[in-house]
């Protein structure tokens, strides 16, 4: 079965007044028809970029895509006309965003907004679109949808937004959805509430999930497979069981160790020391290495390639010594 | 989930105006506003008289005679006849000013803070040209270019004050375009014309709808001035060409100058309360409940 989506060695560059920096380096990965990848990382890692990148939404005119594919249902993107991508938009692949109180439009209802969704990529009318909004604000779980279809967004909760959100981007039937940290602003009762109505939307819908996050839990209970990323690279990619039971790459090790475990009683939360380093000021190394307690002379020249050393691919020299 | 008993959908127009409702002084000037809009468009039929029949002796003083209370002009003509006939085209001039005004500043600007780079430096290049033009000069050559009538009047005050509009829109639209809704409504696949005018617009429209108030007020001013030094159209009566009329015998006579320049003063004053009271009404950090 060939995947929904391939990124293939995707490279996106951001001008800056630091000159252009690589947002993105040689990025690959794929999801498959009906299945959830997630991708994990520290903040300024590439996540989001990746997903803009995806539904063609890179910050214009700083963001530029330099190389590499972008492939979704086989069909290329990179370079797609903007009348292309605006097709696509919506209606093969939708985004539901991080934060539900400021991706919807103040001044009009949500019914009003779906409709407008609908309309957008489907030849009905306005009633019978406002209609199938009401639907779907049923079916994402919003009591009294009738109602609350002629609310405007400022008057629902943070997590009665975000179903709204998942209702609008569902609205077309995309095969590809792309949730970037689709639970961060929520409280976390709601959160699990959320990845809840996610499975069950991915269920009905055979939509694929491309799960964008920082958080190891969501991980563990949304992704089939992750792609973890570090300074705009992936730098290790497996089957969610893989890479939460045997990280390899120190990065993601640490990752892990940061989950808070009930009951063990350890002194405070564990963190991973230092911060990503500013994209304008990678060297020619690993772009962990400074963070790293196994660092080599190595590590500080040579950028390591996403390989299989044995277990599952990563981007590690000391894996791949380890093995050697 | 939310279950406040009743918890009104409210939009935010209705909500702007629940606000307006509350300032007394804005309620005022819009009591004001209609008023002066009534007497100039029923006024004439009731008290009916052509403004430029010369009715009476010159310089009539106000009270002296019953049947002209506020007294006659220069010519004999009756003030409060030109008063209600003459505010009807002040109040057109001054709202097709700021039509025109509205319309060339919130497409150019429109354009130039959604579209930024090379679209943004041509309009706002433009606009600048404009912009340092003496208003006042730059209307009166093109009022005398067109020959004076009220519509030359109003395309001149159009054209010379839509760039403050323009960059106020350009502002607000640099502003809105780099929120997250924005970027949602691409992602569901809205194209450049939708965001622009249902997405962004709407969202801008408070202070548009308060530079668009307080513009009709300018423009009234605008055409009084214009009026004053004799570029009024001398066929139809305004408040302005009755003070520009006027204005030689003004140690004379005051009255002829001072009732028109009272319903200008007016009205003016009632235009800025609304546009203050809208202003605070779409004002989010003003709402107290």
């Amino acid at each position: 079965m060939s995947p929904l989506l391939e990124i293939n060695d995707l490279a996106v560059t951001f001008a800056t007044r630091h000159g252009e920096v690589t947002a993105l380096d040689s990025v690959s990965l794929h999801v498959n028809e009906g299945e959830t990848l997630g991708i994990v990382g520290e903040s300024g890692c590439g996540k989001s970029i990746t997903a803009l990148s995806v539904m063609g939404l890179i910050p214009q005119p700083h963001g530029r895509i330099r190389a590499g594919s972008i492939k979704l249902a086989g069909e290329e993107f990179v370079g797609a006309t903007p009348a292309r991508l605006r097709q696509m938009r919506g209606a093969e692949a939708a985004m539901i965003f991080q934060e539900p109180m400021t991706s919807l439009n103040p001044v009009f209802t949500v019914g009003d907004q779906i409709a407008e969704a609908i309309t957008l990529h489907q030849n009905t009318s306005r009633d019978r679109a406002f209609k199938d909004a009401i639907a779907l604000l049923d079916r994402v779980g919003i009591p009294e949808p009738d109602k609350r279809a002629r609310d405007y967004p400022h008057q629902l909760s943070g997590g009665m937004r975000q179903r709204m959100m998942i209702a609008m981007a569902v609205s077309c039937r995309p095969k590809l959805l792309i949730a970037d940290e689709p639970t961060t602003a929520l409280d976390v009762t709601v959160q699990a509430q959320i990845f809840d109505l996610l499975n069950e939307i991915q269920r009905d819908f055979g939509a694929a999930i491309l799960l964008i996050t920082h958080d190891m839990g969501a991980i563990a209970e949304m992704a089939d497979r992750v792609s973890v990323m570090y300074a705009g690279r992936v730098i290790e990619t497996a089957t969610a069981d893989q890479v939460l039971d045997t990280p390899q790459h120190p990065y993601a090790r640490g990752l892990i160790d940061c989950i808070p475990a009930l009951g063990k009683s350890e002194t405070g939360l564990k963190e991973i020391p230092g911060v990503v380093p500013p994209l304008h000021m990678l060297g020619a190394g690993c772009a962990f290495a400074q963070r790293c307690d196994h660092a080599q002379a190595r590590c500080l020249r040579e950028k390591p390639k996403l390989i299989n050393h044995g277990h599952h691919p990563a981007a590690c020299h000391g894996v791949e010594e380890a093995r050697l | 989930m939310n279950d406040t008993p009743e918890f009104k959908p409210e939009s935010p127009g209705l909500e702007a105006w629940r606000m307006f409702r509350r300032n007394i002084p804005a309620v005022f000037g819009l009591v004001l506003l209609i008023v002066i809009f009534l007497a100039t468009l029923y006024g004439a039929l009731i008290y009916n008289g052509d403004p430029f029949d010369i009715v009476w002796a010159p310089h009539e003083m106000p009270g002296a005679t019953p049947e002209f209370p506020l007294g006659t002009d220069y010519l004999g003509r009756d003030i409060i006849a030109g008063l209600l006939t003459g505010g009807g085209p002040t109040l057109a001039v001054g709202a097709a000013a700021a039509a025109l005004t509205m319309f060339i500043g919130i497409s150019l600007g429109a354009l130039a803070g959604y579209y930024g780079g090379w679209v943004d430096n041509l309009l706002m290049r433009f606009t600048e040209f404009f912009q340092v033009l003496p208003a006042l000069l730059f209307a009166m050559v093109l009022v005398t270019l067109f020959s004076p009538s009220l519509w030359t009047i109003a395309f001149a005050i159009g054209v010379v004050s839509w760039p403050q509009t323009a960059r106020l829109t350009r502002a607000e639209f640099l502003k809105i375009k780099e929120l997250e809704y924005v970027t949602a409504a691409r992602a569901i696949g809205a194209r450049n014309k939708r965001i622009i005018w249902k997405v962004i617009l709407p969202n801008a429209a408070p202070p548009l709808i308060v530079s668009a108030t307080l513009t009709i007020g300018v423009a009234i001013l605008f055409e009084a001035g214009l009026s004053f030094l004799g570029l009024g159209d001398p066929n139809v009566m305004s408040w302005g060409l009755m003070i520009g009329a006027n204005r030689e015998f003004i140690l004379e006579a005051w009255w002829p100058v001072t009732f028109p320049g009272l319903a200008i003063f007016l009205t003016v004053f009632a235009v800025s309360l609304v546009g203050d009271g809208l202003n605070d009404a779409f004002n989010p950090k003003l709402r107290q409940r």
